[in-house]
């Protein structure tokens, strides 16, 4: 009796610790995907500054200019999903690349103080996010593992918990490239 | 590497000036020993031919007396010569190897550092330091020096104590590029790492939040790394940091200990040769005199170009 008794209290013991971990890794992976979103927005907020900085010294560039505001304003617009966001911060990240190799033909802009900092600021924000990102990446698959292996897929079944998708790395994590290449070029 | 040091103004003349001390330093080692076997010899024939005691402690008085005042006079010598050694020999070869070295033999790094390293998990009770070179390249200051921490237990009647190494090699501190507010820290893995992981994941369903699980296979199967924002560990941590930590680990006999804390980078090389220590038996006109010291700061100093530390483009100073 005593035995049958430990045995159910085995049981519920391990169920609980289960659940709380199934509970936390996804509660984990939420909050993982709150920071990208935190970084981003501190990316985004960087676009009037580099904008109107740009403006002053480059007249025949506006269609650019203009077009990294309007993604800008996209990105941070309410109705936009996190796919959305993403693949506007991943045609953000290009535009500003291509106006970077602009600016190498203007060296008063290049030597400006307040330019350069925008440029320190916006390669530490490339960085955040990557690392925001492959945080995010490790936390999925960390719960996927979770909620896939013996014993434990047996209570995620049960309980609803479904495999969320991993980000899939832009191009240029992919190879690598310094954020040094991208202002160097 | 030695033969540019042979053309340092007066290097030459200061080994030749020091090697007639260490001449002298060696015969006097020799004749203490030689008392030593001596008083030993007296006592062998006290046993075989049985001549007065009080004649055996007559000489083992005057062998005593003699073998102290030579040991005192040694022991004095030794410190003066090796102090002459790191000033005359070591200070200018360091110059040869980067002129903004600065080498403090009496300095080190402090207990209070070591510990706020976070580089080892045991407190120590002892830590000795010394040997503190200091340097910059471009825009990054580093500086390392020799390091042996140890711990110790003492028995029940607390009457005897023994001493456990929990460090001992070197260990060299640089500014770090990129800004963050939380530490991270990189140790050695071991099997019980292995063990404790499986079983918090698998079996009791909780781990240790503060691990941080890189993507990088090599790099997790050497090391574990911890930190209390996984975000920020990542951010220092990037995959061409970890490559290059591993490219600097495989340089090393012992897997290296590496932390990242108050805007400095704190790595521990684990080694067992004493750097910078004048030789007593061996002469110092040997061509590879300083071989083995200069390619260690050679070694440290290379670690800013090796881990990139100087490129400066994440908003730090």
């Amino acid at each position: 009796m005593i035995v049958i008794l430990g045995f159910f209290v085995f049981l519920l013991i391990f169920g609980i610790s289960i659940y709380n971990s199934l509970i936390l890794k996804r509660n984990q992976a939420v909050s993982a995907f709150s920071a990208i979103d935190v970084m981003l927005k501190k990316r985004f907020d960087l676009i009037p500054n580099l904008v109107e900085l740009v403006k002053q010294y480059i007249n025949h560039e506006q269609g650019t200019l203009t077009k990294i505001a309007e993604l800008r304003s996209k990105a941070t617009s309410g109705g936009v999903t996190d796919n959305e966001k993403t693949s506007l911060d991943a045609e953000l990240s290009r535009a500003v690349k291509g106006l970077m190799v602009t600016v190498e033909n203007y060296p008063d802009l290049k030597a400006n103080t307040n330019f350069l900092n925008l440029q320190t600021t916006w390669t530490e924000s490339e960085e955040q996010i990557a690392a925001a990102r492959r945080t995010y990446n490790a936390v999925v698959t960390d719960y996927n593992n979770t909620i896939m292996t013996f014993p434990r897929n047996l209570f995620a079944g049960m309980l609803g918990f479904t495999k969320t998708d991993v980000l899939a790395t832009p191009e240029e994590e992919r190879k690598n490239i310094s954020a040094k290449e991208l202002f160097n070029n | 590497m030695n033969s540019e040091i042979n053309h340092i103004a007066g290097f030459q003349e200061a080994l030749n000036t020091l090697e007639i001390d260490r001449k002298i330093i060696s015969k006097n080692r020799k004749l203490s020993n030689i008392i030593t076997g001596l008083a030993f010899i007296t006592a062998v024939i006290w046993l075989i031919i049985k001549f007065h005691t009080l004649v055996l402690l007559g000489f083992f008085f005057v062998y005593g007396i003699i073998r102290s005042a030579i040991r005192i006079k040694t022991e004095n010598d030794i410190q003066k010569y090796k102090a002459v050694y790191k000033t005359n020999i070591v200070t200018p070869a360091l110059k040869n190897v980067n002129e903004n070295l600065v080498f403090t033999p009496q300095s080190g790094i402090s207990d209070c550092e070591f510990i706020s390293s976070e580089l080892f998990t045991t407190r120590p009770d002892r830590c000795n330091s010394q040997d503190l070179i200091t340097g910059t390249i471009d825009e990054t200051s580093f500086y390392f020096a020799e390091v042996h921490a140890e711990y110790k237990i003492e028995s029940e009647n607390k009457k005897h104590t023994k001493w456990y190494n929990i460090f001992k090699g070197i260990v060299f501190i640089a500014d770090f590029n990129k800004n963050f507010s939380t530490s991270t820290v990189v140790r050695p893995k071991n099997a019980l790492d292995d063990i404790s992981s499986w079983l918090s994941k698998n079996i009791l369903s909780f781990g240790n939040t503060d691990k941080v699980q890189l993507e990088n296979i090599e790099f997790d199967s050497k090391f574990v790394t911890y930190s209390k924002n996984q975000i920020e560990a990542r951010y220092i941590l990037t995959p061409a940091m970890m490559e290059r930590i591993l490219a600097l680990n495989r340089k090393s006999d012992e897997t290296i200990s590496i932390s990242f804390i108050d805007s400095k980078m704190y790595i521990a090389f684990p080694l067992s040769h004493n750097y910078f220590e004048a030789p007593i038996s061996t002469s110092l006109l040997v061509p590879d005199l300083l071989k083995a010291d200069l390619s260690i700061v050679q070694f440290m100093q290379d670690i800013v170009h090796e881990l990139d530390l100087n490129t400066r483009i994440w908003g730090k100073e």
